[in-house]
């Protein structure tokens, strides 16, 4: 979904392209019921009904992460009441592209925090407009949001939103896009980065990561994005993304879980951890809600839905000065060894 | 050349037929399929194919791999539609084939040669947009119906798509069936065409939610009873295009290469000489600049 300027122009575009492309996914999941999202329809040209399989996996995906995301506003909301704060903490999304994760959880009036979005200009230009324009999204946002909404800047700046237009290999520029809208680095922020750092340069997306490890002195960061470039589906998806425009470049250096967690570790975080999505969907999301979805479609695609989600993982790292995100961590919900893996592919 | 051998040279190419030309064609191979049997007799030399999925470019990979049609003789088993993009093609090709030449080919049912699933994964849809309306859906569709739904080898070697049934223990049992219908959603008939082998003891529940796990024991009785070597089958991806179970009581056999496009696996076909020797012939897909897979569609989806 990231939206990372590449080199060439033609490159930004079709990276671009991948934020388009998950928001229509996510519509398809929403329009058949995998997950409530009334907001993700104005972000959507032209809705298009995924495959069972890609439903099941963005699913997956959007389940886990909103599992993480509220285990850290619980862990933030025993700060809430000790310093009677209306925001104790914060959410930086990078590469946010349209994601409307913030506009669910304001309609559900469970916001814990600040929210900042970075993206690519010419994603946040497109995304400032969308809200502007349409009245159940900026009316989650307060009185009088619309003036506070600059579409031709690609900004919005209000009290619970921010939407900046930024380089993430401009670190410079990002922090102080941030600084500038209000953001606090003291405060506990949960990073997330949804396939975002594999578009760029390893350097450039470890500089990022070494960088965040810097500002924020108390962080959870999460990551999802490909793993696995070495075997036949996984050289198969680096042609595949390479020929829609897109190649995965940071792919080659963190090709499994230990790298992504070693890339974290050196770079100045406490702890990290990652699991690829296959354990995820296997052990670590709410059973009724995945026996709930598992019955929304037909599904036949067993052999694929192990290969594909074996060569997608999570990441989650944390900085804890504070103490305050010490139980922060993947929390399993079945035993691992009581769950089928029927049928692998081979 | 008649008409046949017109359509067959058009579909070589990959051009679909004019909507008028495909309700002929399965007219008359409503003719042909009608009078074939639940468990069709099939002499070797053949060579078996597992699944196809519209991968018409690949599917020409296979031929020349195997060698033309007739002069070699095929027996597929099912699985000619849906997630590939040439779903029309590829099964229009292969049904004029059994028309033209209905004792060197067989084509038997696959899970997807169904109203349902086809909805769901592609060929409903791929239909609609060649056609602008779901009349070729339809007469594809109801020859479907009369697909038979497994094969048997000089007695020695039964074909089906999934695997086996706990209603059915004897091959007359699946000759009894009356499979004129849609697959339905349990009994015989669907888990013949829903079934998957696996490392256990007797039966087990798929988690694709129609047929059944078998293991070693069931397929062991299953060959003992009926006086068969083995059993071959396809509906499940392996990577290396076959896979041997049971102590070679059970073959897997996967003729779709880089399935979906995403998925970098080898394919396989199984040459059957007139001894019922076997060899695998092991085949990639077509490279892209022969498959011509349309500029909109180059990228399989991810989650991106």
């Amino acid at each position: 979904m990231a939206s990372v300027p590449t080199l060439s122009r033609g490159g930004d575009v079709s990276v671009q392209g991948t934020n388009d492309d998950a928001q229509i996914s996510k519509l398809s999941c929403a329009k058949l019921g995998y997950f409530k999202d009334e907001f993700i329809k104005y972000f959507v040209r032209r809705s298009s009904r995924r495959s069972p399989l890609i439903n099941r996996g963005y699913f997956a995906r959007v389940l886990a992460l909103r599992g993480l995301l509220e285990q850290f506003f619980d862990v933030v909301s025993r700060l809430d009441a000790s310093e009677g704060r209306q925001h104790v903490a914060q959410v930086l999304s990078l590469g946010a592209g349209f994601d409307t994760t913030f506009f669910n959880i304001e309609a559900e009036d469970r916001s814990r925090a600040r929210w900042f979005e970075v993206d690519f200009k010419e994603v946040t230009q497109r995304k400032a407009a969308i809200i502007a324009a349409n009245a159940p999204l900026h009316e989650q946002l307060g009185p009088n949001a619309k003036e506070k909404i600059h579409p031709g800047e690609g900004k919005v700046q209000t009290e619970a939103l921010s939407v900046l237009p930024a380089d993430l290999r401009d670190v410079d520029g990002v922090e102080s896009a941030l600084l500038a809208s209000g953001f606090d680095p003291q405060l506990p922020t949960y990073v997330l980065a949804e396939c975002v750092l594999v578009y760029m340069e390893a350097e450039e997306s470890t500089a990022l990561v070494r960088w965040l490890g810097k500002f924020l002195s108390t962080a959870a960061c999460i990551v999802y994005e490909q793993i696995k470039p070495g075997d036949a589906f996984g050289r198969q998806m680096l042609t595949n993304l390479e020929c829609r425009g897109c190649p995965l470049r940071g792919l080659q250096a963190t090709p499994d879980l230990a790298a992504h967690q070693l890339r974290f570790l050196k770079n100045g975080w406490q702890r990290a951890d990652a699991k690829d999505m296959s354990t995820i969907y296997r052990a670590y999301l709410d059973p009724t809600e995945k026996h709930r979805a598992e019955r929304l479609e037909i599904f036949d695609e067993f052999e694929e839905w192990h290969m594909i989600q074996d060569h997608y993982c999570l990441v989650l790292a944390v900085n804890d000065a504070s103490g305050v995100l010490h139980d922060f961590k993947f929390k399993q919900k079945v035993p691992i060894a009581a769950v089928p893996q029927f049928p692998r592919a081979d | 050349m008649s008409d046949l051998d017109r359509w067959i040279e058009q579909l070589k190419r990959c051009e679909p037929l004019a909507e008028k030309n495909v309700k002929v064609l399965c007219e008359k191979a409503l003719e042909v399929l009608v009078e074939e049997s639940n468990v069709q007799r099939v002499d070797a030399p053949v060579t078996i194919c597992g699944d196809i999925h519209g991968q018409f470019f690949d599917l020409m990979e296979l031929f020349k791999v195997g060698g033309e049609c007739p002069q070699t003789n095929y027996l597929f088993m099912g699985d000619f539609v849906d997630r590939g993009f040439y779903s029309v093609e590829t099964f229009l090709l292969l049904l004029a084939l059994k028309v033209r030449y209905p004792d060197r080919i067989t084509l038997i049912r696959g899970n997807h040669e169904s109203r349902q699933i086809t909805q769901v994964y592609g060929f409903y849809d791929e239909c609609l947009r060649k056609y602008g309306s779901v009349n070729v859906w339809r007469y594809c569709t109801d020859i479907f119906d009369y697909l038979s739904l497994s094969a048997l080898i000089d007695n020695r070697i039964f074909c089906v798509h999934g695997g086996l049934s706990p209603a059915v223990s004897t091959l007359d049992q699946i000759r009894t069936i009356d499979r004129k219908q849609e697959v339905p959603h349990d009994g015989a008939m669907c888990d013949l065409l829903w079934s998957d082998p696996e490392d256990i003891e007797g039966w087990g529940l798929s988690p694709r939610g129609a047929g059944y796990l078998f293991g070693g024991d069931i397929c062991t009785n299953f060959n003992h009873t009926n006086k068969i070597e083995l059993i071959c089958r396809a509906h499940q991806l392996v990577t290396e295009g076959y896979k041997w179970m049971f102590n070679d009581q059970l073959v897997t056999v996967w003729s779709a290469p880089n399935y979906c496009y995403r998925c970098g696996n080898v394919a396989a076909i199984l040459e059957l000489d007139e001894h019922l020797n076997k060899s695998f012939k092991v085949f990639e897909a077509a490279p892209q600049d022969v498959r011509g897979v349309p500029a909109k569609k180059a990228a399989p989806d991810y989650f991106l």
